[in-house]
């Protein structure tokens, strides 16, 4: 019976990001709504991580089998394949390393910032961690 | 014949069959070119296309599977909520490298498929590949992009971050756990993750945060573009 109401839990989650997405006025994924919503039920308190703790592991750990059934679908694809497959890997070759180099970077130079700035910035949130910058750049 | 095949359960029963071995092999030979997921994909369109099985016939089990995507890309809120305290912590650093890095691959991947001439399908396919399946997933679908291939963009981006990320720590001289562990989530999402806990407690949990984080500003990010 705990499963079954995990499953529940989780499943009313789905379904109602699934009725926000329909009434929002633009295109935003379900699945991410599902994310938002679960996020701020646990942040609020409005639901313990007790109650849905399992289920979510199980879904967790298993992520990647949830997707052979995409990925299979590739066999449809082969000729889209055949004809880029050099600049597809090229692309995610070089896109890949540039992401990493641009995170990397700047969030050595934002924790650089934050340090200059002494540890209030940290502490004191937002504002002072805006003003710890400004200072830093005079 | 066909009629053998077309019941749900082969799909399922197959799908399960192939990531057991996908898993078992990753297991024995310890590397992350043994991706279960895609040992799995390849297993089951050989079985498909030596046996000349229907993709129809198996994608009846496909749609069941299919049904636990958006509840599995749920729960990652909760392995936000696990590290609430570091992200509370670090949130700005968080916020500034995962902004810049999902714009940073955005914009490359974008302009890379300009060089190459790639139509706009396989663009849009391509443009969310370096954030956690479900969220590409739901990016490329939508906007009109060919799912399998985001898929497959994703998995290989994740494998290749996870193999080269301890090259790039190096070469780019990251000696910050905080920088390092974004870095590898923003860039190869969970499977690069994997790597990431292996490096330490810090790289681990920052790259897992960078999975939600990024898959977020991705969204926001394709919506003002798409």
């Amino acid at each position: 019976m705990k499963i079954i109401k995990q499953i529940g839990i989780i499943f009313a989650v789905c379904w109602l990001s699934q009725v926000i997405e329909q009434v929002l006025p633009f295109a935003f994924p379900a699945s991410v709504i599902g994310m938002a919503l679960l996020l701020a039920c646990l942040v609020t308190g409005l639901l313990r991580i007790e109650y849905i703790q399992e289920k979510a592991d199980f879904l967790l750990e298993n992520m990647a089998f949830f997707f052979i059934p995409a990925g299979v679908s590739i066999i449809n694809y082969f000729d889209v394949l055949e004809s880029s497959v050099i600049q597809l890997v090229i692309i995610c070759v070089v896109s890949t390393i540039i992401t990493f180099a641009v995170t990397a970077w700047s969030v050595k130079l934002t924790l650089r910032l934050m340090n200059r700035g002494g540890n209030r910035a940290e502490e004191a949130g937002q504002k002072s961690c805006m003003a710890g910058k400004e200072e830093s750049r005079e | 014949m066909s009629e053998l095949f077309s019941s749900p359960y082969f799909g399922v029963a197959l799908s399960v069959a192939a990531f057991g071995i996908g898993v078992k092999l990753q297991q024995k030979l310890k590397t992350p070119v043994c991706n279960p997921l895609i040992i799995a994909i390849v297993l089951i369109a050989g079985v498909l296309l030596i046996f000349k099985i229907p993709y129809e016939a198996y994608n009846a089990g496909g749609e069941v599977i299919n049904m636990f995507l958006a509840p599995a890309t749920s729960c990652l809120a909760v392995a936000i909520y696990t590290k609430i305290k570091i992200l509370k912590r670090y949130w700005l650093p968080i916020l500034v490298g995962c902004t810049a890095g999902s714009a940073a691959s955005m914009l490359s991947v974008y302009g890379l498929c300009r060089l190459f001439g790639l139509d706009e399908s396989l663009t849009i396919s391509l443009l969310p590949k370096s954030v956690t399946t479900p969220i590409a997933v739901s990016i490329s679908e939508p906007a009109g992009g060919v799912v399998p291939i985001t898929v497959v963009a994703v998995i290989g981006t994740g494998i290749l971050g996870s193999i080269i990320a301890p090259l790039l720590i190096r070469i780019f001289k990251v000696t910050d756990p905080v920088a390092a562990g974004l870095a590898i989530g923003a860039s190869s999402h969970a499977v690069g993750t994997s790597k990431a806990v292996e490096l330490g407690e810090v790289e681990g949990a920052m790259s897992g945060l960078a999975i939600g984080v990024c898959g977020i500003i991705t969204v926001l990010l394709s919506m003002a573009v798409l």
